[in-house]
């Protein structure tokens, strides 16, 4: 049994009369500790897929099943539950709260945890730390360049330890240098902090980091259309 | 509510979002100084002016007449009053003011017999009742009165014509005796017409609260046919009559501090609206780490008491300031209604920001909470 498994999992939105299906009876199995990059054109479903592995968004129909349970069943707070204790997301414009300081977009997902201040610092202090960020603390996200920005963003996504890692164009918006450096750290993540992590990408240059690279088109794997072909 | 460790955070949202906050913050604080303002203008003429069970005090007035310069009694009508059965004790008393109409700095002259002061039911802040026998043109002032003219003990106090020297201080609960100079009845009567022989009133004690409207009753039909007939009623509703035209004033600024309410309201709800608007993508981000939808719309709650409290606080810390150092009296015909920002007004205006908070938070926590995390991603 895989870590993450989708089953003909589909989604389909109403965008007034029209109807869109970004993700279309798509099969695939993600193992514990892989690092997997997901690509294709715009509009080819790579984003609603990592948005429904996240538990951010629902499948219309078939079954997302992460170590045996299928979170598409599960209530809106049963959902929010296991986005806290199973997911980390980076996203490609960080989206840190920018009234908050680094220290304290990082805290944000412990909040919801009962831990005492210490254990709380211990872990914010460990995962800037760990993202080589620590030096910035207290500093305002309007106060960062790009990168420093999602090194703060990546250590909000592993703080709580999560299981998965989803990351949607995490170097879209950065430098070849910092798109390096921040590809590098996650690569590094993936053996330290041990999750499976899930990158959407449109740069080949990004999924060369990743232990694995699918291709998406039209809502389904291109492996799965070329099965069906044959 | 939210969990303890979850406050700071709002805090950082109110304290971070500095503009926004200190603008909503002085809009609220405008409207709740302005509530405050009328409630205590409300409260000072429910003081003045309504009666309880317990009243003991009547005031004996010249029949039809409603100014104190045109009130003129004998002042020997005391001993007829004070043989009616159910009389405790009869003080005359002449009434000299500077000024008769409505206005916030009248000085009020009561001139009073010895026994009179020494019955009083009022406590001295300063100086003593011997100074003020010991000497003709000595007075006792009201706390207010004193506080307002920067008067203290040995002060000359000099209005409407007439010069007295500061014998003591007094503090009372009674409205009336907080703006007042109390002078020897012999001095006011020489000093302002030389009316000896003839006061404004009479302040009449009754034994039994019971007894109040019959003894007045008596009080009139023993004067009725003589040349200076009387009007008789309690204190409070001797008030009532006089300060009529304050009383229909305060009615109407009660709708203003209806409006101040509706002002605050609008001003909170449009700030926590906007502020939720905004940040639209900050609650997205919040949901994506797994806070609950029903967590976030009480942190929009929490954020919006929070903000509504703070400027109500500000706004009754204001008012209160204000009537507290600036000893307001609205006084006409030489009778005070006190403006007082006190603890109930404050209570009041503080629970009805909390519930304002509370309410105008409703709404966008409600928009918050339903915002669906992936459109919310598509739209930034």
């Amino acid at each position: 049994m895989a870590f993450i498994e989708c089953r003909q999992l589909s989604r389909t939105y109403k965008r007034g009369d029209q109807e869109i299906t970004p993700l279309d009876r798509l099969d695939l199995d993600v193992e514990a500790g892989e690092f997997l990059a997901l690509m294709g054109p715009s509009g080819s479903g790579k984003t609603t897929l990592l948005n429904l592995i996240a538990g951010i968004d629902r499948p219309t129909s078939g079954e997302l099943l992460v170590q045996g349970r299928n979170i598409a069943s599960l209530s809106r707070s049963a959902l929010a539950a296991w986005r806290r204790d199973h997911v980390g997301y980076i996203f490609q414009l960080y989206n840190l709260v920018p009234v908050l300081t680094a220290y304290e977009n990082v805290e944000l997902p412990l909040l919801l945890q009962a831990l005492s201040r210490k254990e709380c610092h211990r872990r914010v202090s460990a995962a800037l730390n760990m993202v080589g960020i620590a030096n910035r603390h207290d500093h305002y996200p309007r106060q960062l360049s790009g990168g420093q920005e999602q090194r703060v963003a990546i250590a909000r996504a592993i703080v709580a330890e999560p299981r998965i890692i989803v990351a949607d164009e995490p170097t879209g918006d950065l430098d070849k240098s910092s798109a390096h450096d921040i590809l590098a750290l996650l690569q590094r993540l993936t053996h330290e902090v041990s999750c499976a992590l899930i990158m959407v990408t449109h740069d080949p240059r990004a999924a060369e980091y990743a232990t694995r690279t699918l291709h998406l088109e039209k809502g389904r794997l291109v492996e799965q259309l070329e099965e069906a072909a044959t | 509510m939210i969990p303890v460790r979850m406050f700071p955070l709002v805090g950082k949202y109110i304290v971070r979002h500095r503009v926004r906050t200190l603008l909503t913050l002085g809009g609220i604080a405008t409207a709740m100084f302005l509530f405050c303002a009328v409630q205590a203008m409300r409260s000072g003429v429910a003081a003045a002016t309504q009666e309880t069970a317990s009243e003991t005090t009547l005031v004996v007035y010249r029949e039809n007449r409603f100014c104190p310069f045109t009130s003129e009694l004998p002042q020997d009508y005391s001993r007829a009053i004070a043989a009616i059965p159910g009389v405790k004790t009869v003080a005359p008393m002449r009434i000299v003011v500077n000024n008769c109409r409505a206005s916030l700095d009248v000085v009020t002259f009561r001139g009073v017999e010895e026994a009179a002061l020494h019955d009083a039911d009022f406590r001295l802040l300063g100086g003593s009742l011997a100074d003020w026998t010991r000497r003709h043109d000595a007075a006792i002032v009201g706390e207010r009165l004193a506080e307002r003219r920067g008067l203290k003990v040995g002060d000359i106090l000099s209005a409407a014509g007439i010069s007295v020297s500061i014998a003591g201080i007094l503090a009372s609960d009674n409205p009336q005796d907080q703006n007042v100079a109390y002078v020897h009845l012999g001095f006011i009567q020489r000093a302002a017409g030389n009316k000896q022989g003839i006061v404004t009133q009479f302040n009449v004690e009754v034994a039994d609260p019971s007894q109040l409207d019959a003894v007045a009753s008596a009080i009139d039909e023993s004067f009725a046919s003589s040349q200076a007939p009387t009007w008789t009623s309690s204190e409070k509703a001797f008030v009532a009559r006089a300060v009529t035209d304050i009383v229909q004033l305060v009615e109407f600024a009660g709708w203003l501090g209806i409006g101040s309410l509706v002002a605050i309201f609008a001003l909170v709800a449009n700030a926590i609206s906007l502020s939720v608007q905004d940040r639209a993508k900050d609650h997205a981000v919040m949901q994506t780490l797994g806070y609950p939808e029903n967590l976030i719309a009480r942190l929009v709650v929490v954020e919006s008491l929070g903000v509504s409290l703070l400027g109500g606080l500000f706004g009754v810390a204001i008012a209160w300031s204000i009537s507290w150092f600036g000893q307001f009296t609205f006084s006409v015909e030489g009778l005070s209604v006190i403006i007082q920002a006190d603890a109930e007004t404050i209570a009041v205006g503080l629970a009805i920001c909390a519930v304002i908070g509370v309410g105008a938070g409703l709404l966008p926590a409600l928009r918050a909470a339903r915002l669906s995390t992936a459109e919310a991603f598509r739209a930034v």
